[in-house]
């Protein structure tokens, strides 16, 4: 095997450093320099002062799920279960009947999506072959204080729009 | 034992049955020829022409496999190139005006089309014309929809309600790809087999109005069972599924091939019957009204036992060869009365002369196996005589005719083991929940005295006992059912060289001399 090999030198090993006490000392300083350098100006600081300043979500970022809708108004979903099948974490939970608006047979008459037990993995979206289910609402904090509140419903999940437009989120797929 | 013959696919040598056209005989070794319109119960149509295989040397070089009876010698070429290309073209034909809308189609997962394009085809459409567009959903009648797009034209339930129901509703109009299958107008689908179409059906075109859009397929779990709506006695795969969250539940059955009992099909009753196994459960212990755990129940039960002077015991001709024999056991413990008495399972002029019987109990002939006396008047003098009637699970009400047993009823304490919450059952002071025939195992004897052999398919969150448990906390000494059977060996001569996990999956005909033995 013609691997190059490169001998780097081991540090640490000298007598001010095997003494450990002279490092800790650098160590500390280092910190308080930080310390006292945010405490008199805390407009450089490398922290996000986050529920007041919002992070930037890029369009492929998979957030909470949305529904999607044709031009049309009418529901996009099929109720054909390829999400549920393909979801590795089975929180989503469909109940399916017959559909009179002319767009096909079958629709969702219950969508549930546990949000306790998904692990955002996006698994549903790649499965759908209708693009009726997508993860770009952009909404990244799913919070409650209770359990059944994080049981995401099909109405809410049509209610919510996408956070990108068309373009960029295509993009962001692609 | 059948002839068997020696011939060649694809240059392997194969021995198969003689007779037999090559598709059926070539299975059985595990060669399959595709095929649409080929069924065993409608036999060879040769419409399709996906089963068109190559004979090495023979004249026609090509022939339709259904139509080919398999010959000593015969040299079968499966994997030609040009076979694979005809089937190949079949497939691009078939798939021309098809919506492949599988996404909606209940089909999915057990299509026949699909399937066959993972296997043969896979390949993209060609087609630049818009597709032709024919009716969908449209409502054949008997709980059967049609969809015209999704049809392949194999004429199958065509052949069935020609040759098998002899009702001939449907048939095929016009030509090309303008053909497709209808009813004549104003007259939809009426016979009591009507649901099998959706079964014999290869693709989505046919759907159950009962089944559509309530399951995906591949989550349901596939058990094999045995129909209990009629002496039949009828096979069938029990098809359920826990959703996540929920209970088991049994979503449809469908039809078992069994030669031996009911060939290919089931009746539309059947069919529907698994319904009555999830809905009107009694699921809970009742003493006085009061729901109690199974063990107080038990407790109430053994106390009105131990004090009744003359108890009467009634079994139902539902019940397994093994529960019979258990409550029998019972009954000799306690010196109670043991009656069969069941005419309201039997509805007369019912039945046909093809599978439903008259009978709607589903081990008739196991009770009489079992010499268990199942007259009126008996049951009537022994009811009156009576303090208590234990009743395991016979609807006395099942059908009307047995209001003038409603006094003495009315009169007698009653204790109930039941599995679904019936008038029959409600006027009992004691109530114990049991198993319904698609949670416990057993077997039973049908009409035809063939006994058949079934397990366990459905667990359900509430799991009542089975019969043979709660025989068994009652004091009996059979726990379960492989400890029936020396009983039941030594004491039936029909049984006497049965043993249950030898019993063939077609089922075991019962020696007829020795039943007219027993009823001597």
């Amino acid at each position: 095997m013609g691997a190059k090999v490169r001998v780097v030198e081991r540090k640490g090993r000298t007598f001010l450093e095997q003494l450990y006490l002279l490092e800790v000392f650098k160590g500390m300083a280092v910190t308080l320099g930080h310390f006292f350098r945010n405490l008199l100006d805390n407009s450089r600081l490398y922290v996000r002062h986050y529920p007041e300043v919002r992070p930037e979500i890029s369009p492929r970022w998979r957030g909470r799920h949305r529904l999607t809708r044709h031009e049309d108004g009418t529901v996009k979903c099929v109720a054909c279960f390829m999400c549920q099948t393909n979801c590795p974490s089975n929180c989503i939970i469909i109940e399916a009947g017959e559909r009179f608006d002319g767009r096909s047979e079958k629709m969702p008459l219950r969508f549930d999506i546990d949000l306790l037990e998904c692990i955002y993995c996006g698994y549903c979206v790649e499965a759908c072959p209708m693009d009726a289910i997508r993860m770009d609402t952009g909404i990244f904090s799913v919070t409650s204080d209770n359990r059944e509140s994080m049981v995401l419903g099909l109405e809410e999940m049509l209610r919510t729009p996408g956070a990108f437009d068309e373009d960029s989120y295509q993009k962001g797929v692609r | 034992m059948a002839e068997m013959v020696k011939l060649f696919v694809n240059g392997q040598e194969v021995e198969v049955e003689a007779g037999k056209n090559l598709i059926d005989a070539l299975q059985v070794v595990g060669i399959e020829i595709p095929h649409f319109c080929y069924h065993p119960a409608l036999g060879a149509d040769g419409n399709c022409r996906m089963c068109l295989v190559g004979i090495e040397d023979g004249r026609p070089p090509l022939v339709p496999a259904c139509k080919t009876p398999a010959q000593p010698g015969m040299k079968v070429l499966l994997e030609d190139e040009k076979i694979k290309k005809i089937q190949r073209d079949i497939m691009e034909l078939e798939l021309i005006n098809h919506p492949v809308d599988c996404p909606v189609c209940d089909q999915a997962g057990e299509c026949t089309l699909q399937d066959y394009y993972m296997s043969y085809s896979q390949q993209d459409s060609r087609m630049n014309v818009e597709q032709v567009h024919k009716d969908k959903r449209l409502d054949f009648g008997c709980g059967v929809v049609h969809d015209q797009e999704r049809c392949v034209l194999c004429a199958r339930c065509v052949r069935f309600t020609r040759q098998i129901t002899k009702t001939g509703e449907l048939g095929i109009v016009n030509r090309s790809d303008q053909a497709r299958v209808t009813i004549f107008p104003g007259r939809p689908l009426a016979n009591r087999y009507a649901l099998n179409i959706v079964d014999i059906c290869p693709v989505g075109a046919m759907t159950s109005k009962d089944f559509r859009f309530r399951q995906r397929v591949w989550f349901l779990q596939k058990d094999p069972g045995i129909c209990h709506g009629c002496s039949t006695g009828c096979n069938i795969y029990i098809d359920h599924h826990r959703e996540k969250y929920g209970d088991d539940v049994i979503y449809r059955f469908r039809a078992r091939t069994n030669l031996q009992v009911n060939g290919y099909f089931i009746c539309d009753a059947g069919r529907l019957s698994y319904k009555t196994e999830n809905e009107n459960r009694q699921d809970r212990t009742l003493v006085d009204g009061v729901e109690v755990p199974l063990e107080r129940g038990i407790e109430a039960a053994l106390d009105k036992l131990n004090r009744a002077r003359k108890p009467l015991m009634l079994v139902s001709p539902d019940s397994t060869l093994e529960q019979l024999w258990a409550i029998k056991r019972i009954a000799t413990l306690y010196g109670a009365v043991l009656s069969g008495y069941s005419d309201a399972y039997v509805l007369a002029g019912d039945g046909d002369d093809y599978l439903i019987s008259d009978d709607k109990a589903a081990n008739r002939a196991g009770l009489q196996l079992l010499d268990i006396d199942s007259g009126k008047e008996s049951f009537a003098a022994a009811l009156a005589d009576a303090d208590l009637l234990v009743n395991f699970n016979n609807d006395l009400f099942f059908s009307p005719g047995n209001e003038d047993l409603q006094e003495a009823l009315e009169a007698t304490d009653q204790v109930s083991v039941c599995s679904h919450d019936r008038p029959a059952f409600s006027r009992a002071t004691v109530i114990l929940p049991c198993a319904s025939y698609s949670e416990y195992g057993g077997s039973i004897v049908n009409r035809n005295n063939v006994l058949q052999r079934f397990a366990r398919a459905v667990c359900r969150d509430a799991d009542p006992c089975d019969i043979i448990e709660i025989t068994r906390l009652l004091g009996g000494a059979i726990s379960d059912n492989a400890r029936a059977w020396p009983g039941l060996r030594q004491s039936v001569p029909a049984l006497s060289r049965i043993w249950p996990e030898r019993i063939p999956v077609e089922g075991v005909t019962l020696n007829s001399s020795e039943e007219t033995h027993v009823g001597a």
